[in-house]
C-alpha cells in the first residue's frame, strides 16, 4: 500500500486522468484493513470489500491482482498477480514499469491488450465453482454476525466448490492456526506448483505487437 | 353436517394464517442485503411478493412476464405455475426458480432465513464476450458510493489486496 501511494502521486502528475481504486478483500472489514490504509496515508479511492465482491465480479483468484480499465470502460489487462515491487519471497519489479507506461501512453501503450487477448485471459470458472461465490457470501454474512461456526461451515464449503480460489482459502486461514501463509497454505502451494500449476497467473509483460 | 363444515372452516383459517411467513428473510445479491417481510414457507424455494422481486434483483413483473431491461421471462399470472402462484389474492413469485432458469447460482441457510445469490450469466455476457468492465457500486471507508460507471474518461487501475 505505501508503495502504491507513492506511485499514485507520481502518475497523477503525468496523467491527471489516472485513477487507482483499491479493494481490500477482507471479511474482517475496517478492523483488519483500516489500520494498514491509515498507516500508508492512502489518498486514492479505497474500498473494504468484505464479501470479496470484486474478485467474484472480475474472476480474480488471489491477491494482489489488478485490472486495467480504459476511458470507455473496457478492460485492457486482467488476471495478473501484481505486486508493486519485490519483497522477500514475493513480488516482482517488472509490473510497475508497465503501469507507468500505460499512464503515460494510454491506448498507445504496448502493454494494452485488445479485446480478444483480454477475453482469453479472463479466468474461467466451472458451474460448480460459480456456486462458491454465494456460499462464501453466506459465510461472510454469518461471520459479520459473530456466528463463527456457520461462517466456517460455508467458507469451507466454498473452498470445496471452488478450489481455484486462493482468496477463499487464505481468508479462512487468517482465522485458523498458522495464518494465511502458514503450513496448510504452504502445503497447498507446493502441491499446485509441483503439479506444474502456478500460484499466481504468470505475468505476461511481452510488448503487444497485435495492436500495431 | 354443520359441525363438520365448521371444522373445515376452522382448518382452512389455520392453514391460511400459516400461509405467509411473517419472519423476516434476508436475501444477499450483488452488493445488496435485502430484508423481506413476508415469504411463503418453503424450504426449497424462495417465494416473494412481486415488489420484493424488484428489490432483490431489479426484475419487474409485467403482463408479459418477469423483465429486466429487454429480457422477459414469460410468467402465467392467471393460474399457478412453478414461477408464480396466487394465494388469497396475493401473487407470489419464485425467485429461486427464476435463478434456475437464468442459470444463476444460489444457496440458502433456511434455518436462518438467509438466501444468497451469485451473478446472473445474462449480466456477465458483456464481460466474457467483449471485455466490458463489470460495473459495481460499493462504498468507500467514508460511506461514499464508488461506482465504476462514474469513472468514464479515466484510466482506472483496479487493485485487490488483503490484510491476511
Amino acid at each position: 500500500m505505501p508503495v502504491w501511494q507513492v506511485i499514485y502521486e507520481e502518475l497523477k502528475k503525468v496523467n491527471p486522468n489516472f485513477e487507482i481504486i483499491s479493494f481490500a478483500q477482507d471479511s474482517g472489514g475496517e478492523a483488519d484493513a483500516g489500520p494498514i490504509l491509515d498507516a500508508a496515508n492512502v489518498t486514492y479511492t479505497s474500498v473494504i470489500d468484505t464479501n470479496h465482491h470484486i474478485s467474484a465480479l472480475y474472476n480474480l483468484v488471489n491477491v494482489p491482482s489488478a485490472v486495467w480499465v480504459d476511458e470507455e470502460g473496457k478492460i485492457v489487462r486482467i488476471n495478473e498477480g501484481t505486486y508493486a515491487q519485490s519483497h522477500g519471497a514475493f513480488g516482482t519489479d517488472e509490473y510497475l514499469p508497465i503501469v507507468r507506461d500505460w499512464a503515460e501512453n494510454g491506448a498507445d501503450s504496448p502493454y494494452v491488450w485488445n479485446e480478444e487477448q483480454v477475453t482469453e485471459k479472463i479466468f474461467q470458472r466451472t458451474t460448480e465453482a460459480e456456486k462458491a461465490q454465494p456460499t462464501f457470501r453466506l459465510g461472510t454474512f454469518f461471520f459479520a454476525q459473530g456466528n463463527d461456526e456457520k461462517a466456517e461451515q460455508y467458507w469451507s464449503l466454498a473452498q470445496e466448490l471452488d478450489p481455484t480460489s486462493w482468496n477463499y482459502l487464505r481468508q479462512d486461514l487468517k482465522y485458523e492456526q498458522g495464518g494465511s501463509a502458514g503450513p496448510e497454505w504452504r502445503a497447498r502451494r507446493d502441491s499446485i506448483e509441483s503439479a506444474g500449476g502456478t500460484y499466481y497467473a504468470p505475468l505476461d509483460i511481452e510488448e503487444n505487437t497485435a495492436n500495431n | 353436517m354443520e359441525l363438520s363444515r365448521f371444522c373445515l372452516a376452522l382448518l382452512a383459517t389455520a392453514f391460511v394464517s400459516s400461509l405467509a411467513n411473517a419472519q423476516t428473510t434476508t436475501v444477499l445479491y450483488k452488493e445488496r442485503v435485502v430484508e423481506i417481510e413476508q415469504t411463503l414457507p418453503d424450504a426449497s424455494d424462495l417465494w416473494v411478493k412481486p415488489a420484493d422481486l424488484t428489490r432483490i434483483n431489479d426484475f419487474e413483473l409485467k403482463p408479459q412476464g418477469a423483465c429486466l431491461a429487454e429480457l422477459c421471462i414469460p410468467v402465467l399470472q392467471d393460474r399457478d405455475s412453478d414461477l408464480y402462484v396466487t394465494r388469497q389474492n396475493q401473487g407470489w413469485f419464485n425467485v429461486t426458480e427464476l435463478a434456475d432458469i437464468l442459470q444463476q447460482s444460489w444457496t440458502t441457510d433456511y434455518g436462518a432465513r438467509v438466501w444468497s445469490f451469485g451473478g446472473m450469466p445474462v449480466d456477465r455476457r458483456a464481460f466474457f464476450e467483449s471485455a466490458e468492465a463489470p460495473n459495481f457500486s460499493l462504498s468507500d471507508r467514508e460511506g461514499n458510493p464508488v461506482r465504476l460507471s462514474d469513472y468514464r474518461g479515466k484510466q482506472v487501475l483496479i487493485l485487490t489486496w488483503a490484510s491476511w
